[in-house]
């Protein structure tokens, strides 16, 4: 074993590191140790069930020792809460939930991981992995029967699948501005959907720029999901590779805030009125995640006459307390945050409703 | 030979009786009570037979060494195979660590404490002791100050003690006087990773660069090290829960990380 560096000096994850160090202290302030720890250690996945697959993967999950954390809410809303229990029980019931999305995760505390799923009689694979929080985005969205959906930036398709799990949409609309990332987007569909749930009728994937939508489709969806790019905080602090805090891409990182807001402004222009919005990352950056939103509220209201209101988000966060740690008294919208015993996260997500 | 006390005296005229036997009585005799007498009987009757000669000689010399019957009972409890040892040996090893600096009061302490370094060959320690002042460049003060505190790395696999060093050195930064004063080698190479990797993921801990230069102020290798894990964990102000899932989750990473290392070798 050599201890001299032979790393070069500055590697982005490095870069990124600094970088949080410096706004994430002042934002998190004592938690901040905590959640960087998190950040820089192995994270934790959730296996999406595909209610596609004809494998009898249930029992199979269950008895590897995780469980569903969605349906599994039960036990865990105790309505002799003493604290707001009640109201809170109260409003549970009117948030109906996107149904039929299952998410089995392993408990807190413990390491184990996933095998990698594998395909069924059919080809269908039984779950996609991916971060457990990355499905509070859609299941805030609430889509009900017969809806239209917009998924504006939906590649890889975790989040998409996800939606379709609900088996409720009318339409879904499918956007990427990536070729090569829509191109893994078809990919990953073709593998957990048969093709009757995939034809032109029901689903169109398309590789526009997002940012456009406004002009291209207004006042149209009932439901818009936009789950911009971002920091991508985990992956910036542990690959080299495709990291947006290397010196060539400084430019395209600053302006990521602008290109949020872009695609946020698209996203409501594209919702109809009475429609809703959910505005996600994967960053702890207040500045890409509350101060888009404000922006784009102020902008809606000033330049489109458009209303919004934001949806209060707590009755889901409490539902799913003992799965994730969720920040306390933010202003606007909820967040997960990385914890080692629940290394979910980041997952910031934000929910608007037009009102006119 | 000194000895300093009356048990020692009585004890050099019963043995120059040569093949007098272990009895309850030469033990009351030496100065052990009844029980204690009993106890030793007990576990000396394991080694009975050829190497159990060497029991007697054992006894005479720890008695010269000045250990009285309470603390040779301690000794023989953590170390019954001390009586297979060979007087001259014995003698050779109490010496050997005389000159490598334990005074009187501070070799008894290391016997007792930890009985087992007059089972090594006086070489092998000695090797160590090179190792220490040569590789490490430890002081030979340093040297017996680890000794003392830290007997057990004279059975360490070598090349353990030598990771363990550079990890202390070169990734934590930290020169040799603060590792003497951590008792870094008490610690097993793991606990120091682990202790040191939680820190530095929390973004409390530092590697210096080149010119010993950190941006944050590291804490001391001391109150990292040299305590139990409550007071470690306020030192990295986390929850037990947390270091807890972190032990378990870094010890798959280095597995795997030396499964990879393996897989590349074996290319
Ligand atoms: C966080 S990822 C989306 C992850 C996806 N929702 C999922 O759950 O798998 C952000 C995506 O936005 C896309 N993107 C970047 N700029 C865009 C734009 N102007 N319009 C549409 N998509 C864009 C990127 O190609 C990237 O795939």
């Amino acid at each position: 074993e050599k201890w001299a560096a032979t790393r070069p000096k500055h590697p982005p994850t490095n870069l990124a590191l600094q970088h949080f160090d410096a706004t994430y202290s002042a934002q998190l302030g004592q938690m901040w140790p905590s959640v960087r720890c998190a950040l820089l250690s192995e994270r934790k996945y959730g296996a999406l069930f595909n209610n596609f697959s004809q494998d009898a993967l249930l029992e199979d999950l269950e008895a590897q020792g995780c469980r569903d954390f969605i349906s599994n809410i039960e036990t865990e809303v105790q309505p002799s809460d003493p604290a707001d229990g009640d109201a809170v029980y109260q409003q549970l019931s009117a948030l109906q939930l996107s149904p039929n999305i299952r998410c089995f995760v392993f408990p807190r505390g413990d390491i184990s991981r996933f095998k990698p799923a594998r395909p069924d009689q059919g080809g269908f694979l039984g779950y996609y992995l991916m971060d457990a929080a990355s499905v509070l985005p859609c299941l805030a969205l609430n889509v009900q029967e017969g809806h239209s959906v917009l998924d504006l930036c939906a590649a890889p398709g975790g989040k998409t699948l996800a939606l379709l799990q609900t088996y409720s949409i009318g339409f879904l609309c499918v956007n990427d501005s990536s070729v090569s990332r829509t191109s893994r987007l078809r990919k990953v569909l073709r593998s957990y959907v048969p093709k009757q749930h995939l034809t032109n009728e029901k689903i169109r994937i398309s590789t526009l720029d997002g940012t456009k939508w406004g002009e291209i489709e207004r006042n149209t969806f009932d439901r818009v999901l936009v789950d911009v790019p971002c920091t991508t905080d985990r992956h910036s602090v542990l690959e080299d590779d495709n990291n947006i805090f290397s010196k060539i891409r400084t430019g395209e990182r600053r302006r990521l805030p602008q290109l949020q807001l872009q695609l946020l402004q698209a996203a409501i222009e594209a919702a109809c009125p009475g429609g809703e919005i959910v505005y996600s990352t994967c960053t702890l950056s207040q500045n890409q995640n509350a101060g888009v939103v404000e922006q784009a509220i102020a902008w809606a209201r000033e330049n489109h006459g458009i209303q919004l209101e934001v949806v209060d988000l707590r009755p889901l966060t409490h539902m799913f307390r003992n799965t994730f740690h969720f920040a306390r008294d933010l202003h606007l919208g909820e967040m997960v945050v990385p914890h080692l015993a629940a290394n979910f996260g980041p997952i910031f997500l934000c929910k608007l409703r037009r009102l006119t | 030979q000194p000895a300093h006390n009356n048990q020692g005296l009585d004890l050099l005229s019963i043995q120059s009786e040569s093949d007098l036997d272990l009895s309850l009585h030469s033990l009351e005799q030496m100065g052990f009570t009844e029980t204690q007498a009993e106890h030793v009987c007990a576990v000396f009757s394991q080694f009975r037979g050829s190497t159990g000669k060497h029991a007697l000689s054992t006894i005479t010399a720890l008695f010269v060494l000045g250990l009285n019957a309470a603390s040779m009972l301690k000794v023989f409890e953590k170390c019954p195979e001390l009586y297979t040892v060979r007087e001259a040996q014995l003698q050779q090893r109490i010496n050997n660590l005389r000159k490598l600096g334990f005074v009187e009061g501070s070799l008894q302490r290391v016997v007792v404490h930890y009985p087992q370094i007059l089972t090594v060959p006086a070489k092998k320690i000695r090797n160590r002791v090179a190792f220490l002042h040569e590789k490490c460049l430890f002081t030979m003060q340093q040297v017996t100050g680890i000794l003392r505190d830290s007997p057990a790395i004279v059975m360490e696999n070598i090349d353990h003690l030598e990771y363990k060093f550079q990890y202390v050195y070169f990734r934590m930064g930290v020169k040799q006087a603060e590792m003497v004063k951590s008792k870094l080698f008490r610690l097993t190479l793991d606990e120091v990773r682990n202790r040191h990797c939680f820190l530095e993921r929390r973004g409390l801990y530092e590697t210096p660069d080149k010119n010993g230069q950190t941006m944050i102020i590291n804490p001391k290798l001391d109150s990292v090290l040299n305590c139990d894990e409550d007071t470690f964990l306020k030192v990295a102000k986390a929850s037990a829960e947390e270091y807890d899932v972190f032990k378990r989750l870094v010890e798959r990473e280095w597995q795997q990380q030396e499964q990879q290392l393996g897989s590349f070798g074996a290319d």
